[in-house]
Formats: C-alpha cells, sequence, structure tokens
C-alpha cells in the first residue's frame, strides 16, 4: 500500500516534470522569432557588424540549429486548417534527444548544454550550500535562542525586517565597499574567486576557497536568514501560547529545553515549506551576488543566455530549476509526515 | 566566523602584487568560444590575435593593414572586369611551433576548412567568401595568389584578415592538398572533406584551443570559462630573431592573465587594490573619480585614445513623418551636444560634423557645422517643411494624400545604457517644450535588433564602430543594405553612387574628395546624426609601464605592453 502512495507520487512527478519541460520548450520557441534570433547573432558578432551577408548566414544558421522544421507535431492554419508534420518536428527532435540525456548545444558557446551548466553548478553549488546551511543554522539558533528573551527578540526581529528590506545587490556592494575597500578595510579579495594567478593546492585549497567566498556567502546569507528566522520566530510564538507549553512550564522545563525539546518540533513545520523552497535557488545561483563578486555560476549563465537568446542554454537551466522543485516538493511530502505522525496516511 | 576565517587567511594569503613579466587584464567578457573559424566576440578576436597569425594586421597608426605574417603588402592584378588576383608571400622566417615552417599550403589549407560542409563556417564564408580561388607557386612553397570575386580595395585588406591554420595537425597527411576550393564547395561529400570534418570536430576547438596551436606569440596554458584566461609567451617565437621587431611583431609579456569580471565598481576596486593592471573601456565616471584621487594617481596611469565608435540618433526615414529631409534636420537642432557629453562621458568626447571621425583630417569634412542646439531653427525649420503648430501646442501638416499628420514619433534605444537613455531625456525635454510629442521606448536588445531589421521605430539612440582602415559604407547607407544593417532604410542614386564610387577607388586624392562630397550630402539628407565620438578610457598600473592605447577595442595592445623589470 506503502509502495503504491509511493509509485503514485513519483509519476505524478514523472508526467508534471514532461509537462513542465514541453510548455517551457513550446513557449520559448514559438515566442521567439528564430530568424530575427539568428539574425542578432550574427549582427552581434564583432566582425560580422557590417556585412551584407548577415541574412544569408543566419538562414544557414537556422538550418544548422534545425529552426527551419515546423515546431510541434500539428499546426492551424486560419484557411486551411489544421496541418499534420509527422515526425520530422523540433519538439519531437528534442523529446527524443531529452531521453537520451541530451539536453542539446548551445548556440553561443558552442557547447553541449549539459556540459555548460555542470561547469557553472560547479561554482554555485559550493556557494549556495554553504550559505544556506549557515541560513539554516543561523535562523535555528537566532530564533530559539532570543525566544524566551523578549528584549533581544525585540531587536532581532527589527534587525531581521531591515535586512529583509534591502535588496540583495546593495547587500553584495556594500559588504564589498566596507571589506574590500582599499580606502575602507581590505580584507577580502575584490572578486569571487580572486586573481588567476592566486590558485593553490593541497591543504590550503580548502582555506583559500572559504576565504575568497566568505563575501558573497555572507551577501547570500544576509539575503536568506532573515525570512527564515522571522518564519520560525513567527511560529515559536505560536506554539508557546499552546496548553502543552504551559504544562511544560509548570513541571519546571527550563526555557531552553522547553524551545528545544517541546516548541521547536512543532514549530518546523511550516519553516520546511521554506526549506524545500530554497533547494531550487541553490541550484538556480543569484544573478546579483554572481555578477558583483563575478562568479562564473547558474544565475550569470541563465542571465547570459536569456540576454543573447541562448535558448538551449536557458531550457536547460530553467528545466533543470524546475525539476529540482518538482523534487523539492516530493521532498516535502515525505518530510510532512515524518515531523507529524498526524499527516502519516492510514495504512 | 566566517568573516574571522576570512581574516586569519588574509594573514596568510599570497599577494596580489603580479610576478615579474606578467600582465593582468579585466575583461567585462569571457570570449565565450574560441573555434578560429568563428570567433565572436572582442575578447574571442584578442586571444585570436595573440595565439594566431594573419597574413595582414590593420595598424591604427598606419590607418592601413600592414604586412604581419605575410612579407610585404601584396601584389593585386585586375582579372577581366569582375576578378582579382592577390599575390602573398610568407614571411621566412615563420614558424610552427613543431619548428616546421608555415607555407603556402598552411594558408590553402585554411581557406579550404573555411569551405568544409560540416563545420561552422557559417560566418567565416560569409567574411571571405569572396576567395575564389588559391593558387600556389610550384617554385615557391610561401608564394601563393588569391583569387578573388569582386574588385574593391577593401578585399585586397580582407584576403589577408583571417588566422592561418597549420596543416601539419589538422591534415598531416596532405589528402587535401589535390582538393581544390572550388571542389570543397562543390562536392561535400569528398572522403577527404569529411575526413578533414571529423579530425577538426574532434579538436574541439570551441573550448580546448590549445589544441590547435597557431603560429602567434603565445599559447593558451589555461581557461576557466567565466572566470580567467591566462596566455603563455612562447619561450622561442620565430619573430625573436628580428633585432627591432616592428609593432605588429611585438610580444613583450612572458604571461596575460585576462581576468572576467563583470561588474565595472568590482572590477574598479580590484584594480585599486592591486589584483588587475589593467581595466580597459573604463566607464567615464570610473575613470574621472580615479584621477581626482592623489592616492590612485600615484598607483595608477590614466590613457585616453579617440576611438572610431560614435553615438548617433538615426532616423527611419520610411516612417511619414520622418520622410523628409527637412524635418530630420530641424530634429537635429535639439540636442545640446556639449552638455550631452558633459553629462554622459565627463566632456571627454569629440563632436562630429559627420560619420568619419575628426582625427581623420584627411578625409574628415571639416566645412561641415558642427551638431548646435538651437530650437529656435529647428521651430523655423519646421516651418519650412510644411508643419505648423496648431493652438494645442502641437505640430501638423497635410500629407501627400491629403491625411493630416501630427507631429509624434518614438524615440527607441537599449534598455539600460545611461548615455542613449541621457540622450533620449535631453531630446524629448527639448522636443516637448516647443510641442513635439516624443514617446520614449526603452527596449531589450534583441527585440530593438528585431524592431530594426524590421523597419518598426522611428528614432534610435544607438552606437556605431569605425576604423580606420575601411570606407565602406555599402552594408550601413546603400539600397543593398536595406534588410540587413542599413535600419535607417535611407538610400538615394546619388549615394550608392558615391558608395559605390568610395570602395572601388585606390586614388588617395580622389577617395578624400569623394569622402567628403559624401559627408556633404549626408548632412543634408541626414538618415542619422553623429552626436559624438567616444574616448576609450585605459586605467593602469605605472608598475607594468607604459600601456600602449588605440582608438579600436580593447582600447590597448596587450602583447605591446613592456612590463618593467623592477616593480614600483
Amino acid at each position: 500500500m506503502l509502495g503504491a502512495v509511493a509509485l503514485r507520487h513519483i509519476l505524478r512527478t514523472i508526467v508534471a516534470a514532461w509537462l513542465i519541460l514541453s510548455v517551457l520548450f513550446l513557449l520559448s520557441r514559438s515566442t521567439a522569432d528564430p530568424d530575427s534570433q539568428l539574425r542578432n547573432m550574427v549582427e552581434s558578432n564583432s566582425r560580422m557588424g557590417g556585412l551584407l551577408e548577415q541574412p544569408a548566414t543566419s538562414q544557414q544558421l537556422l538550418h544548422r540549429y534545425g529552426l527551419y522544421e515546423p515546431l510541434f507535431y500539428a499546426t492551424w492554419q486560419p484557411a486551411t486548417g489544421w496541418h499534420w508534420h509527422g515526425v520530422q518536428t523540433q519538439y519531437h527532435r528534442w523529446l527524443k534527444q531529452l531521453l537520451h540525456g541530451d539536453l542539446g548545444y548551445s548556440y553561443r558557446l558552442e557547447a553541449p548544454v549539459w556540459d555548460v551548466v555542470k561547469q557553472a553548478l560547479r561554482y554555485t553549488l559550493p556557494l549556495t550550500l554553504l550559505a544556506a546551511a549557515l541560513s539554516i543554522a543561523l535562523a535555528l539558533g537566532v530564533a530559539t535562542a532570543t525566544s524566551y528573551r523578549p528584549s533581544a527578540r525585540r531587536w532581532f526581529i527589527r534587525v531581521a525586517h531591515i535586512l529583509q528590506s534591502f535588496p540583495l545587490f546593495l547587500l553584495a556592494l556594500g559588504l564589498l565597499l566596507l571589506l574590500a575597500n582599499p580606502d575602507a578595510l581590505s580584507w577580502f579579495p575584490a572578486f569571487g574567486l580572486g586573481p588567476a594567478d592566486q590558485e593553490s593546492t593541497g591543504w590550503s585549497r580548502p582555506g583559500l576557497l572559504l576565504y575568497q567566498l566568505t563575501l558573497p556567502i555572507i551577501s547570500l546569507v544576509l539575503g536568506s536568514f532573515p525570512a527564515l528566522a522571522i518564519q520560525l520566530d513567527g511560529a515559536l510564538r505560536h506554539e508557546f501560547n499552546r496548553p502543552y507549553i504551559a504544562t511544560a512550564r509548570a513541571k519546571g522545563s527550563s526555557p531552553a529545553g522547553i524551545v528545544w525539546r517541546h516548541a521547536l518540533r512543532n514549530a518546523v513545520l511550516p519553516t520546511v515549506t521554506l526549506l524545500t523552497e530554497l533547494l531550487p535557488s541553490i541550484v538556480a545561483g543569484s544573478v546579483v551576488v554572481e555578477v558583483v563578486f563575478a562568479l562564473p555560476g547558474m544565475g550569470r549563465l541563465l542571465a547570459d543566455a536569456a540576454l543573447n537568446q541562448d535558448f538551449p542554454v536557458l531550457l536547460g537551466g530553467v528545466g533543470l530549476v524546475a525539476m529540482v522543485r518538482l523534487g523539492a516538493q516530493l521532498l516535502a511530502d515525505v518530510l510532512y509526515p515524518i515531523l507529524d505522525p498526524r499527516i502519516r496516511p492510514e495504512v | 566566523m566566517l568573516v574571522w576565517m576570512g581574516l586569519l587567511y588574509a594573514c596568510t594569503a599570497p599577494t596580489t602584487r603580479s610576478p615579474e613579466g606578467t600582465v593582468r587584464i579585466r575583461w567585462a567578457r569571457d570570449p565565450e568560444n574560441l573555434d578560429p573559424l568563428i570567433v565572436s566576440n572582442a575578447s574571442a578576436y584578442e586571444v585570436a590575435n595573440l595565439t594566431h597569425c594573419s597574413l595582414l594586421m590593420g595598424r591604427e597608426e598606419a590607418h592601413d593593414f600592414v604586412p604581419w605574417l605575410a612579407e610585404s603588402f601584396p601584389t593585386v592584378k585586375h582579372l577581366g572586369d569582375t576578378l582579382l588576383q592577390v599575390t602573398y608571400r610568407i614571411r621566412p622566417e615563420a614558424t610552427w611551433d613543431n619548428g616546421t615552417p608555415v607555407l603556402a599550403r598552411d594558408v590553402a589549407l585554411t581557406l579550404k576548412i573555411m569551405n568544409c560542409t560540416g563545420l561552422p563556417t557559417e560566418m567565416a564564408q560569409a567574411m571571405f567568401g569572396f576567395i575564389r580561388d588559391i593558387r600556389l607557386d610550384s617554385a615557391d612553397a610561401r608564394r601563393f595568389t588569391l583569387v578573388c570575386a569582386g574588385q574593391s580595395p577593401e578585399h585586397i585588406r580582407s584576403s589577408g584578415d583571417f588566422s592561418v591554420l597549420p596543416e601539419y595537425i589538422l591534415d598531416p597527411q596532405g589528402q587535401l592538398r589535390t582538393v581544390s576550393l572550388a571542389d570543397m564547395r562543390r562536392q561535400p561529400t569528398l572522403a577527404a572533406a569529411q575526413a578533414l570534418a571529423r579530425r577538426y570536430q574532434r579538436l574541439q576547438l570551441a573550448r580546448h584551443p590549445e589544441n590547435l596551436p597557431g603560429c602567434g606569440p603565445y599559447r593558451l596554458s589555461a581557461w576557466q570559462s567565466g572566470r580567467y584566461l591566462t596566455l603563455r609567451r612562447k619561450k622561442s617565437w620565430w619573430a625573436d630573431v628580428y633585432p627591432a621587431p616592428p609593432y605588429q611583431l611585438q610580444a613583450y609579456p612572458a604571461t596575460l592573465i585576462y581576468q572576467v569580471i563583470p561588474d565595472a565598481a568590482t572590477a574598479t576596486l580590484a584594480l585599486r587594490r592591486g589584483e588587475i593592471d589593467v581595466y580597459g573601456l573604463m566607464p567615464a565616471a570610473e575613470f574621472t573619480r580615479l584621477q581626482q584621487s592623489a592616492d590612485d594617481r600615484q598607483r595608477l596611469a590614466f590613457y585616453t585614445a579617440d576611438a572610431y565608435e560614435f553615438l548617433t540618433a538615426s532616423f527611419n526615414v520610411r516612417q511619414p513623418v520622418l520622410r523628409d529631409a527637412a524635418t530630420r534636420r530641424a530634429l537635429g537642432f535639439l540636442f545640446d551636444v556639449p552638455a550631452l557629453i558633459k553629462a554622459t562621458q565627463q566632456g571627454a568626447a569629440t563632436p562630429s560634423a559627420g560619420l568619419i571621425s575628426p582625427r581623420m583630417k584627411e578625409y574628415y569634412n571639416d566645412s561641415l557645422a558642427l551638431p548646435a542646439f538651437r530650437p529656435a531653427q529647428t521651430v523655423a525649420m519646421l516651418r519650412q517643411a510644411g508643419w505648423q503648430r496648431q493652438p494645442t501646442g502641437r505640430w501638423q501638416r497635410t500629407s501627400v494624400q491629403g491625411t493630416p499628420q501630427i507631429l509624434r514619433f518614438g524615440v527607441s534605444y537599449r534598455a539600460g545604457e545611461p548615455s542613449f537613455e541621457t540622450a533620449a531625456l535631453q531630446f524629448r525635454a527639448a522636443a516637448e517644450a516647443i510641442g513635439i510629442e516624443v514617446e520614449l521606448r526603452p527596449t531589450e536588445q534583441a527585440v530593438l535588433s528585431r524592431q530594426l531589421q524590421a523597419g518598426e521605430t522611428d528614432m534610435c539612440i544607438r552606437n556605431y564602430s569605425g576604423n580606420p582602415f575601411s570606407y565602406d559604407f555599402t552594408a550601413l547607407l546603400h539600397s543593398r543594405g536595406i534588410g540587413a544593417s542599413n535600419t535607417t532604410q535611407f538610400s538615394s542614386p546619388l549615394t550608392d553612387h558615391l558608395i559605390e564610387q568610395i570602395t572601388t577607388t585606390e586614388d588617395t586624392r580622389k577617395k578624400r574628395l569623394l569622402l567628403r562630397k559624401f559627408q556633404r550630402v549626408m548632412a543634408q539628407e541626414m538618415p542619422f546624426m553623429v552626436l559624438y565620438f567616444l574616448k576609450y578610457r585605459v586605467a593602469a598600473s605605472r608598475a607594468i609601464g607604459v600601456v600602449p592605447v588605440s582608438g579600436l577595442k580593447p582600447g590597448y595592445e596587450a602583447a605591446r605592453i613592456s612590463p618593467i623589470k623592477t616593480p614600483l
């Protein structure tokens, strides 16, 4: 029975994934005019700018990228009605490639999309995973530590709200101008992973990496931890007014014991939703932080792909984020019953 | 905790001063693709010019192309009315990394690759498709003749402007030596051609250009896409035999490190902290701010170069209200160019009467008036063009078809570009003050390009790039350019004829007269108005010595930086 429930969940996720990716593919291809898209590409080429051959070249590129085929199996023409194209369509070719694990080729980089995405994830994941872990730890630590100290809690909530109101680019630039500035404190490198000739090997590598990523990580933590902390604080407040907390107090539990042993387990449930929301952001990266600190991660990759209309990369990146979101929802479905036995399905 | 750990590491972190002979340069954008057949952006072009050699190289000082891999400027012979024979000889000193000489057959193979089916050759074919054949000299392995379609002098220069690739890597058995260029085009299924395509693809040059070392002075040593790229000077480069090498054969830094830093503020901090040595194409405000700081003046040197890139307001002459030249000229008086230069370029730009840079004194028509801000003149000229001011304050006239026309149009520009936005805002303020309705349309780049190609814009603020070597305005302003780069849709029999004469004449005196006449006609017709020519700004650490600057992108000549021995 439990197996059937799990299978239903997985099947539902696979169908949702197929639907999402198909809609993304069809939307991205149908809204962009491939001819003008390739003309832009040719025009923006630093050497092709003033050539009369631009239209002919974009036609050749149209063929190389397979954009001359009909988009979908059938199209509707007001004059002739439905027209069936068979399987010689862009969608069919893309779906076949996808089933073989091939996300296509980047127009701009002339490289397989999966390789490009993997390369970007190498920079994004250490940054966002560290930032997410620190945000969760900080939110948990601060929210629980201040929950039984009213004056400290008031200050913490004010600071968290102020931090939340700052746009991320302001936080990142502020940190840069404060901690990587020869006119203020010149403690950290001005850009992400430091100069190319400052690479290190062996035992000093993790230390150097941490040193170089300090400012981007602090920017992300300051940007994401207030929301988590405020949510957790609200949930703890709610739990503190419940009768079981009064009972625990009456039995002589310490304030810290009440929070950690009784209130937190119930309070963390709504926060699980927020935590699973964090997962897609971990993969998607942060455009702002990656641009300010010159990190070639997923955020910058997707922004550049959108700017240059590199649809295979855009589709691959956005599709991956969508898949992670689906996975996160599946994870939340699994975590809820574990954390709260009341919502376990009856077997 | 992170800050403390960082501080702890900072105490033991390596110094940020560059090692002797190393120059670290900021790039705003990664080269993305280093396949020598593609070279799609300025960073990739910079790398290609340091790792490969072409037959000729454009030199700003000479205002012309100069021999690079070629021994001398090619000799030219006209064949009938339609063909051109361009004969080159390769320098005898030129060798590949394995010590074998660079020969005519390497050039032949490069051209065959450009015409090989199955390779990403579309752009190379568009640029060099006019080279119809190559004939090798049987008596001299370094001499060859290119047969070019068309007799434009531009073709002579373009015929030598591609990276020559080594045959010993791409066709080690010499299987393609017997295949002609025409056969490569005509017979895409040739077994030898297919084998070449497979070998070329196996090299994965887009991401691994080190698999195809060129005969340039540098070799790619490391590339982390989006982060940095390192080039190392070859220990023994063929041009080292020259005791006093000409400019195009000078290559001094032992290592060139290009650091990709997209954000301008971050790049400025990196320069001030000594993490990079050269910052090219610096924004005007940052440049001026650093110049004003006593500390920065001590550590940094500041350079400017007059560029060939200019800001324009271009009109779509097919829009009914902008169809007549008189209206376009009247609108030209609504730009306050000196104020615009002050606001967007901190006063450092050069106003111009036309599309040729005032620094090109030989060709610039200095008898034409510079743009002036005279709204009263606009009012008078609009009346002459048949517009009448209505009681509502707006302008109206009756078209040839008898329908009323209101002087109302949109100004499009790329969103997020401050200089475009300032020019558009200034124009709208001046236009609204005399009753002209102007709608600002900041547009995303790709959408704007599509609109320009489709003729859907009215007026557009944008930059154009020129150079001191070529005066071919065919794509930009000839009737044949409509549908390609002629986005103003302007053409006339007179200007078409002038453009054709300019591109075909080799007589400098005649070219000068034609170009001056062309500028006068353009000032009359005004399909676009040049607002100013930009200056490229370069800030660099004094520790690396003098940086040679250029009016061509990227604004500096990396190979000619001669790092001083003892850092300051």
